[in-house]
């Protein structure tokens, strides 16, 4: 039943592509004002590239176009033409729109005044608040595609890449660091997460090089995430099925699932697709003749480690040295540390498993068709699978997790686990079932996607004003009231402190730590791996990751800077304690796990924290930037759109002048400590 | 709807009640009753052995599920063993793993439950049990036990939270009232973070009070328990602020602190026990670490000793200030690790069997309550549930386990889930 509505579905959206109604181009304006409805097709030197409704194409030279649209040529060059954007986004409201009717609901909440909507976006794509300026020149623009305009904008934004990684850090449990990635430094990966959003690399491309790298960190950095939990292989396996699945079957690891049909078995089947895979060092290890024990190095020659070694000794390394013995073990550790499949392999069920213990089982999906072998690897067939328009979980997740990421709610819920009768019973399933094949015919184009969500009426109405209990139907009216994410509040403070320099500035960066541990045992000499390990022993600890590659091949590492950066750039996570964590960054410990309640520490860092301090102090930059204004009035005015980005209502206005008129400068750093310190700071309305 | 912060005395209205309702208690020995709360009365409780002598909890709670075969329950058998040895101790009954030889001074002391199972293997899972005595499930957040006693006995505290948690950034009071939201202290070494004032207090007052009036809109226009929480943390930090209560915190000047060892756990420890010593209620001491896949004994020897020293030192300090008769001490984690040693020389997730202890605050010392089979496998005698385990910690803090609470839902629970106390183990 599902299925062929999903099918009935998809033909339409086909059909529709195809159909492509004239209304739906863009129209564009000569400068002698002649207009055009069009579709953008592409930028040739300084020319723009439209197609007309009847197929025709036509070269028009840019600067025969109003400013405006040869504004949105600049932008569609980068982001495609938005007329798909747009009609997708009205089948979005059009879906809404009927199932709140039906539910008794007159329509969506009311649209969102232009203030709302500039913060909120700023704070949903790029991450943090807007600045005084983009405020104001938002406001001051008069451009009717002015929402459009900026949503695509803030798209092509740095923002967007760092506020993205920021959600998937906590998804897929990225830390640099510490107990659970067996001592591996993961920068190379993180490095490679920030690299791929960046290029808005699709999220198909981005899954199937994580579940199918080979090789290690450095190689490819994408082994980050089989080698985050190396020796902890089936708990690993059930982040996977929450992650890409919607699937929570961590019960079935121990006992069948309660409610639903998943039993053991199912388990470890779906993770005998992980069943070939080396992931440590240890089972390279071969027996010498005399019964002893050696390990080799992965992909290096046989006997290369032991080599490896004397060379080093030669180099003066002391191995009686407790100390420089084990840095060197590090090195050699990480060198090793990789990802293989090996067909002899077998991974049994631990032997304390009640009923399969000790049980091998043959790969198995847990929903959906079998995987296709056909030759490759077990890992490859599983990707294959994964990203298969046909895989019944994996575009809806995505599609979903997307949709909450806009809406602070999913469609369906709890992101990480539900199942096909929740998928039935949801309260919009019909959009649900439309955003899922959107999701496919944008081919996991994450950008392009939250473009649509963004232009729908539904995003752009004012939050929900009663929140909606968690057991209710949501029939998404508009989006919910949501807290600040962690990062978007150290973000959007560190932006007061520090401008918007801070959207570009970078601090680790995995590069360095790649370069120096990927190693071509073939062609690299015993003196340049040594070389590297030199590199990596005088700079372990946290400076490693902090290196920039200033030029290529370059092994000196980069400056640290600890202050001014966003959280993106910052160590992953962020140090317990520290104004992130208190704010609820996830621990990295399981999936998931970013905290939005409040707190006593909370409310201390923000009254007494140096943050506020740096804001409200004697060199408050609230103060010095806000001199350029002569009469209290614009100043109260400046106050409210740099920390709020609103004006004031007139009560607030008198009041914010009654303080400047009683206490001067000192009215200002007041009624700025008051914005900070009430609770709509921290609110995305 | 925001409240006046703070009265001219230091303290808003609705402190004075509380000050009132826990001087009657202190004095008279008695809850006064919900008309004067507001809330619905505890039921009178039965009168069953030892209970309601703890009148504050530590709950020591180890992440990553700690080795039960290492610790609490070492066997006999070589091959479960992986290089922990077996050691006795000063209580005939309890043994313990060679990795706690001054614990095992502490035995008579110490109630040691080796027949703990649980149906959670995976970390997340496990911990919620075991901290809410409820199963995870996405539709409502279940409150821990220090907001849960704090429903059902009343606020007792006058400036202090009476629920604290050391070792974690945030914490919440699940479908409960955010007010009784346990106080996050983050490293214990750090006390409570951001508590200088940055201005003069008048000056510090009227930004307050600018704040109140212009957060106000926006709390009424949405109706939203986030906001609202904000305002009660506010009003919160404030009491906090201005009291004298808050050197509690500061572990600087304390002499004992090496004692504990220099360590988040150690250091938690010696917080809770000045807290206790303060009046607050309950305080979880959440450390990790325990989640030993790989080279357990490595590892092992970078946490127990740890725990050797931080358990030990709280128990003497615990003693040697008559605290410990009031004081209940549990020590729980999400599941035990597996007997077999893995391929990487690690110890699995093992909910089958595990281990959990229960010591001072009306508990009989010096016993060993259930037992795991010869490998430490599976429960051999006396099973006990997580929501066992909370209810004997309710039933040793005079927590009516019986008394239903209703969510906003209108869902009912109960304290412990049903779970039933053990009633062996009090004295």
């Amino acid at each position: 039943m599902n299925r062929i509505r999903q099918c009935i579905l998809t033909v339409a959206i086909i059909l529709a592509a195809t159909l492509l109604p004239r209304g739906e181009a863009r129209e564009w304006t000569s400068t002698d004002g002649r207009k055009l409805q069009a579709v953008f097709v592409g930028i040739q030197g300084d020319k723009i590239e439209l197609k007309l409704a009847n197929g025709q194409s036509v070269s028009v030279p840019k600067d025969r176009l109003i400013p405006a649209d040869a504004e949105a040529a600049e932008r569609f060059a980068v982001l495609g033409d938005d007329s798909f954007t747009k009609m997708s986004a009205r089948n979005i409201d059009n879906l809404l729109a009927q199932t709140l009717v039906k539910n008794g609901f007159k329509s969506f909440n009311d649209p969102l005044p232009d203030d709302l909507f500039v913060r909120r976006v700023y704070l949903d794509i790029i991450g943090r608040i807007p600045t005084r300026e983009e405020f104001q020149k938002f406001a001051d623009s008069p451009r009717p595609d002015k929402r459009e305009a900026l949503i695509d904008e803030l798209l092509i934004h740095p923002g967007r890449a760092s506020h993205l990684f920021n959600y998937f850090a906590d998804m897929y449990r990225l830390t640099a660091a510490g107990d659970f990635n067996n001592g591996i430094r993961m920068e190379p990966y993180i490095q490679w997460w920030k690299d791929s959003l960046t290029q808005n690399k699709t999220y198909d491309q981005i899954v199937r090089e994580m579940v199918t790298a080979t090789g290690n960190i450095g190689h490819n950095p994408a082994a980050g995430f089989l080698l985050r939990d190396a020796g902890m292989e089936f708990d690993a396996f059930s982040n996977f099925g929450q992650v890409l699945l919607g699937i929570d079957v961590s019960c079935a690891q121990c006992h069948d699932h309660p409610f639903e049909e998943w039993t053991m078995e199912d388990f470890y089947s779906m993770a005998a697709f992980f069943g070939q895979t080396q992931r440590t060092l240890s089972s390279y290890k071969t027996e010498d003749a005399m019964g002893m024990v050696k390990a080799e190095m992965p992909g290096a020659p046989a006997g290369w480690l032991e080599q490896f070694r004397t060379f080093a000794r030669g180099k003066g390394i002391n191995f009686d040295d407790p100390a420089a013995s084990r840095q060197f073990g590090w090195y050699t550790t990480f060198l090793g540390w990789n990802l293989a499949d090996i067909e002899t392999r077998i991974t049994p069920v631990p032997e304390s498993v009640y009923d399969v213990g000790g049980k091998v089982f043959d790969p198995g999906t847990l929903i959906g068709k079998p995987a296709k072998a056909g030759g490759k690897s077990r890992r490859e067939a599983l990707a294959d699978w994964l990203t298969d328009p046909e895989n019944p979980r994996f575009a809806v997740v995505i599609a979903n997790r997307m949709w909450t990421r806009a809406f602070g709610r999913g469609l369906v819920n709890p992101v990480h686990d539900f199942s096909d009768d929740d998928i039935k019973n949801a309260s919009q399933m019909q959009t649900l079932a439309f955003v899922t094949n959107e999701m496919k015919r944008v081919n996991y184009d994450l950008r392009e996607f939250m473009r649509i969500l963004y232009n729908t009426r539904a995003y752009q109405s004012i939050s929900t004003a009663e929140e909606p209990d968690a057991a209710d139907k949501y029939f998404f009216q508009g989006p919910v009231l949501r807290r600040m994410r962690a990062e978007q509040a150290w973000d959007s403070l560190t932006l007061l402190g520090e401008g918007p320099e801070i959207d570009t500035r970078k601090g680790r960066d995995g590069s360095f730590l790649r370069e120096l541990l990927k190693v071509d045992f073939e062609k690299e000499t015993m003196d340049m791996v040594f070389a590297k390990y030199e590199a990596f022993s005088s700079n372990r600890g946290e400076t490693m990751g902090l290196a920039v590659a200033t030029e290529p091949g370059s092994l000196s590492p980069g400056q640290a800077i600890n202050e001014g950066l966003r959280a993106s750039e910052m160590v992953q996570p962020a140090a317990a304690a520290s104004l992130l964590d208190t704010f609820g960054q996830s621990d990295r410990f399981v999936t998931d796990q970013h905290n939005f309640d409040g707190s006593v520490p909370q409310v201390l860092a923000l009254m007494n924290g140096g943050v506020t301090s740096s804001l409200t102090g004697s060199a408050s930059k609230l103060v010095t930037d806000l001199e350029k204004f002569d009469g209290p009035d614009d100043k109260v005015r400046g106050v409210f759109a740099t920390l709020l980005s609103r004006f004031p209502t007139e009560e607030e206005l008198s009041l914010g002048m009654k303080m400047m008129e009683d206490y001067g400068d000192d009215g200002i750093r007041d009624l700025g400590w008051a914005l900070i310190n009430s609770p709509e700071f921290l609110y995305i309305q | 709807m925001i409240h006046q912060l703070i009265d001219l005395a230091g303290r808003s209205s609705l402190n004075r009640r509380r000050f009132m309702e826990s001087t009657a208690k202190m004095t008279l020995g008695v809850t006064l009753g919900s008309t004067f709360l507001g809330r619905t009365p505890a039921k009178a409780q039965a009168a069953a052995a030892g209970a309601g002598k703890a009148t504050s909890l530590i709950y020591i709670y180890l992440g990553g599920g700690m080795s039960h075969l290492d610790t609490f329950d070492p066997k006999t058998s070589k091959d479960v063993m992986g290089g922990t040895e077996l050691i006795s101790t000063k209580a005939d009954p309890i043994k313990l793993g060679s990795l706690l030889p001054k614990l095992a001074e502490h035995a008579p002391k110490m109630a040691v439950i080796n027949s703990m199972f649980s149906t959670n293997g995976a970390h997340e899972q496990g911990e919620y049990i075991m901290r809410t005595g409820y199963n995870k499930i996405s539709t409502i957040v279940h409150p821990t036990v220090g907001p849960f006693a704090q429903e059902l006995l009343g606020r007792r505290g006058k400036i202090l939270p009476d629920s604290v948690v050391v070792g974690q950034s945030t914490s919440n009071a699940g479908y409960l009232d955010p007010a009784l939201s346990p106080l996050p202290i983050a490293d214990p070494s750090g006390g409570v973070p951001n508590t200088m004032l940055l201005t003069e207090q008048d000056r510090f007052d009227r930004r307050m009070e600018i704040a109140n009036r212009l957060g106000k809109q926006f709390i009424e226009k949405y109706k939203y328990n986030g906001p609202k929480s904000y305002v009660e943390y506010y009003d919160q930090a404030n009491n906090l602020l201005k009291s004298t209560e808050l050197e509690a915190f500061d572990l600087t000047g304390e002499s004992g602190r090496e004692a504990f060892g220099m360590n988040r756990l150690g250091q938690g420890c010696l917080l809770a026990r000045r807290l206790v010593e303060k009046g607050v209620r309950v305080v979880e001491v959440v450390s990790g670490g325990w989640d030993m896949h790989e080279n357990v004994q490595t590892r092992l020897q970078e946490r127990v000793p740890e725990l050797d020293q931080a358990l030990s030192a709280l128990f003497e300090d615990l003693e040697q200030r008559g605290l410990l008769a009031t004081t209940l001490v549990a020590l729980g984690t999400e599941f035990g690790r597996t007997p077999d040693i893995n391929p990487n020389s690690g110890r699995d997730h093992h909910p089958a069997a595990y281990s959990t202890m229960l010591a001072g605050g009306g508990i009989k010392g010096g016993i060993v309550y259930g037992a795991s089979d010869k490998q430490g496998k599976k429960v051999a005698e006396n099973p006990v549930k997580p929501e066992d385990f909370l209810a004997t910690i309710g039933h040793a803090m005079g927590v009516p386990l019986d008394q239903t609470i209703y969510s906003p839902s209108r869902r009912p629970f109960t304290f412990a889930n049903d779970g039933k106390p053990i009633e062996a183990l009090f004295a």
